[in-house]
């Protein structure tokens, strides 16, 4: 059924498989099953999926309202191709170790940066404190 | 961020804190409401429901545990299972209405009992229980196929006596009940931005107020059989067809007669092929919820076209009919009814009145898509086949019991929501680039056509229609008898936040910085009011031909002010003296959207003022290219420029090569240097500008070789003057230019011997084969 072509309208994809990835990095994928005005979304049956390279672990959420102001994009997802993927699915717990690994990989490489920055002279001010205001 | 590891992390328990210390200061409200004080302060049924709708969900993933690699068909099947508890409780959540309000009837059942009148609508929330009694259905366990009815619309039944105090005080208060105080209006059950419950059904005579959704078997024609899926989803019955349920086949706000306007547009749409429905009949029709009726022979519907209008039903026809022009006739009718029910579900408002100013283009597109998805359901229903070839999603919409959660008319509602604020006065101003973007398409479309032997699309011409401008005065609040106005500030009345002075420097202040500045950005201001005035010059032409005659000549007025102004903007308005200064010009020709707009303006220009726009170009030039280095944004203005030539008569050219080139007033006087041409020759544009001041000159003298006139004359003049130059200058770090007219070769051979000829073609590359 074709509400609005060439609108981006969520109608018609109402009661399928999306991919919802949010303002703050998560990723949600669960079916979709209403939306209204402002594109907030009831997903139900979800699941936030966790990459950390090649791996990905799914955390099983239930139904879901998102604000519609969140959603930075979501997409609809093959139900046929959602199998054939390279990725690896591991367990919770394995992915949020994982997780837990690299983003503490990731604070040391930025001390490292800032310290390296601070040694010549320069700073440069981190762009997550500045957020959206 | 905020994440939650599990749910109970969420800080529900603050809030419920906060929530009981209001309800005690309302304690004097409502003491009779049922809600908070009576019987629906108990925990009632629905979080039952929503517990068992909890375990399908446990059961889901244990299922899958179980069976390996079975996929969700498993699933979808242990799901079926609950189906009949899923329907039942899902009803039980909803209540479209407070008159089905088991609170509301609970109390009225203590009142006596008023005679049901006939004309069911007119029964009241208040008539008696008997009434209601009557509406007992069987349970659901009783019932095949059960299916759970939401709405009102049901048969009636012997009443059971004594089940029905049971029943009441079993089922489940909803949430949101209705104070049962005799005599008050009913209270609005719901917050005034939620998606419009279905409003009370008119037509149906046994529309008696049921308490509470009840699982009957609806009155339906057997019609609708078991292809369409046995388990049909909670709220799919209230997109069947023709159901009574439905009531009344317009929602109460959409006018269901056409203005004059659309009527004309239908009747024009009408002359048609035959058997070929045009997607713009149906654009300009207000939108209808779509319960379509049984599928129309589409030959009658065409023939009918003109008088489609009077009998709403027979319009929802209209719609609901599959276009003809698709799968073959005789594919529609033996599948018989199911795959009728499948378009109707999937079908809905084909057209909305709000798609008034789509696009014909757009609306075809629709429909083909519509079409698209009608044949995928074709093929699933009509032939019966389960093969390979089915979609696997509408096989997953076929068995996922939670789909359609959200009903049509909440979707109907959304779109309606989104296509409101399509709505545009003028859709060129407010959708500039999704008009023009299908008029190209249209354009394409009719090119390939011209082209190739393609089946011949129907012409649909591009009306317009406008929504009404309503004119608001804004007229503030005003109390009568009261001194004065209430200061209210709204979206159309803001209020002054900041007064913000401005404060005019003096001269003496500024620094030599801050007057390059101050005169970069008066030049900025300059040139985007140009750029307004040029773009709606540009749209006069359209406009024009939207207008109607007695407008015509003051919109050629306008324009032609609009030209004037213009062109005082762009060379530095000075009224009552001359232009001495080419400052101001030079200045907008330094900056790169300065460039633009002049060679968007010069079409408009007359030839006089174009040539003095020309001449101040040349006269400039090596300031220019040099200004240019960064955005080479000149070669624009060739095009133009080239137009202009053309009509240029021979003074003028010779002055204007005489500038470009920068040559001495007399021919006696000895050549110093001259960096002005070398500039010009060493840029692109300045060459390509010359060689075509050059290729004019050489038409205008060979167009018209008799005359000896002085024109003529003072070109071989210059003539002569600027191939010595030519000579001079050395070869290299020439520009190529963007082309080179052919006539050169014979221009220059009349002022200078062979050997100099062939020194010029040399160095200036006229010559093909050298290149």
């Amino acid at each position: 059924m074709n509400y609005m072509p060439g609108t981006a309208s969520l109608i018609e994809d109402i009661d399928k498989k999306h991919l919802v990835l949010l303002r703050d990095g998560r990723t949600l994928i669960g079916f979709l099953r209403s939306i209204d005005q402002f594109a907030n979304l009831v997903l139900h049956q979800t699941v936030e999926r966790i990459h950390v390279g090649k791996k990905y672990g799914d955390i099983p959420r239930g139904i879901f309202v998102v604000r519609g102001e969140n959603v930075v994009l979501l997409g609809e997802i093959d139900l046929e191709k959602e199998s054939d993927t390279p990725l690896q699915q591991v367990s919770i717990e394995e992915i949020l170790e994982e997780q837990r690994v690299e983003q503490q990989t990731k604070l040391e490489n930025e001390k490292i940066k800032v310290q390296a920055l601070k040694d010549r002279g320069l700073s440069i001010p981190r762009a997550d404190t500045l957020d959206e205001y | 961020m905020f994440r939650y590891e599990s749910l109970e992390d969420c800080p529900l328990d603050e809030d419920e804190d906060a929530f009981q210390g209001l309800g005690e200061e309302d304690e004097e409200i409502d003491q009779f409401n049922d809600d908070t004080f009576g019987s629906g302060a108990v925990d009632d049924d629905w979080q039952e429901a929503h517990e068992r709708l909890a375990e399908l969900e446990e059961k889901l993933p244990a299922a899958v545990n179980e069976q390996t690699g079975n996929g969700e068909r498993d699933e979808m099947d242990l799901l079926g299972d609950h189906e009949e508890n899923l329907a039942e409780s899902l009803s039980k959540m909803v209540i479209e209405n407070e008159l089905e309000d088991p609170a509301i009837m609970r109390a009225v059942q203590t009142r006596p009992v008023l005679q049901p009148q006939p004309g069911g609508l007119n029964s009241s929330i208040w008539d008696g229980s008997e009434v209601l009694r009557r509406i007992r259905g069987p349970l659901l366990a009783q019932e095949m196929p059960t299916v759970s009815v939401l709405e009102y619309a049901l048969p009636q039944r012997p009443p059971q006596g004594p089940e029905d105090d049971r029943d009441l005080s079993e089922r489940a208060l909803p949430r949101r009940s209705t104070s049962p105080i005799i005599g008050s209006p009913p209270v609005r059950a719901v917050p005034i931005g939620t998606p419009p419950k279905q409003m009370a059904v008119p037509s149906y005579n046994q529309q008696i107020l049921c308490p509470k959704p009840v699982h009957v078997r609806p009155p339906m024609p057997p019609r609708y059989p078991a292809p369409y899926g046995e388990r049909m989803s909670p709220n799919q019955l209230c997109n069947v067809p023709n159901s009574s349920l439905l009531g009344h086949p317009f929602p109460p706000s959409v006018p269901p007669v056409l203005s004059p306007l659309q009527r004309a547009q239908l009747l024009g749409g009408a002359q048609l092929q035959p058997g070929r429905m045009s997607p713009s009949q149906f654009a300009r029709v207000p939108g209808f919820v779509g319960s379509p009726l049984a599928a129309m022979n589409p030959k009658l519907l065409q023939g009918r076209v003109g008088q489609m209008l009077p009998p709403a039903p027979s319009f929802r026809a209209f719609f609901s009919a599959p276009p003809p022009a698709t799968p073959p006739p005789p594919q529609q009718h033996p599948p018989g009814p199911g795959p009728l029910v499948q378009n109707l579900r999937s079908q809905a408002p084909m057209f909305r009145a709000d798609t008034t100013h789509l696009h014909p283009q757009h609306r075809r597109l629709l429909h083909q898509r519509q079409q698209q998805n009608r044949n995928q359901h074709r093929n699933l229903n009509g032939a019966g086949d389960r093969g390979s070839h089915r979609n696997s999603h509408q096989d997953h919409l076929r068995k996922d019991p939670y789909a359609n959660l959200m009903l049509q008319r909440e979707k109907d509602w959304v779109s309606k929501i989104q296509m409101m604020q399509l709505q545009s006065t003028d859709p060129y101003l407010d959708d500039f680039y999704y008009q023009n973007y299908f008029e190209k398409l249209e354009k394409l479309s009719a090119a390939e056509e011209i082209q190739g032997d393609g089946p011949k699309k129907e012409r649909t011409k591009l009306i317009t229609p406008q929504v009404a401008k309503l004119e608001h005065a804004y007229k503030p609040v005003q109390f009568e008898g009261s001194l004065g106005k209430l200061t209210v500030s709204s979206v159309n009345n803001p209020r002054k936040m900041i007064d913000a002075v401005v404060t005019s420097r003096s001269e003496d202040d500024e620094t030599r910085e801050k007057q390059v500045r101050d005169k970069r950005r008066k030049t900025l201001v300059i040139i985007e009011k140009t750029y307004s005035l040029l773009l709606d010059v540009e749209d006069y032409e359209r406009r024009y031909l939207l207008s109607l005659e007695e407008d015509r000549p003051a919109l050629m007025d306008e324009r032609k002010h609009k030209i004037c102004s213009m062109y005082d903007n762009l060379r530095g308005k000075l009224p009552g003296q001359e232009r001495p200064s080419d400052d101001h010009f030079v200045q907008i020709m330094c900056i790169r959207k300065g460039k633009r707009m002049v060679a968007r303006i010069l079409p408009f220009l007359s030839t006089e003022q174009a040539a003095d726009i020309l001449m101040t170009t040349a006269r400039n030039l090596p300031f220019l290219i040099k200004k240019d280095a960064q955005d080479e944004v000149l070669p624009c203005l060739l095009s133009p420029f080239s137009h202009l030539l053309y009509h240029l008569p021979s003074v003028t050219v010779t002055s204007l090569l005489q500038q470009l080139m920068n040559l001495p007033q007399s021919a006696a006087a000895p050549a110093p240097s001259n960096p002005h041409l070398t500039t010009v020759l060493q840029n692109k544009f300045g060459l390509s500008l010359l060689l075509l001041v050059l290729s004019r000159g050489e038409d205008l003298q060979s167009s018209d070789p008799a005359a000896e006139s002085m024109e003529n004359n003072q070109w071989m003049q210059v003539m002569f003057m600027a191939t010595r130059e030519l000579l001079r200058i050395p070869q290299a770090a020439l520009a190529k230019p963007v082309s080179i007219p052919t006539n050169l070769v014979s221009l220059f051979s009349r002022y200078v011997d062979r050997q100099k000829l062939n020194l010029l073609e040399t160095k200036l590359q006229l010559v093909q084969g050298i290149r």
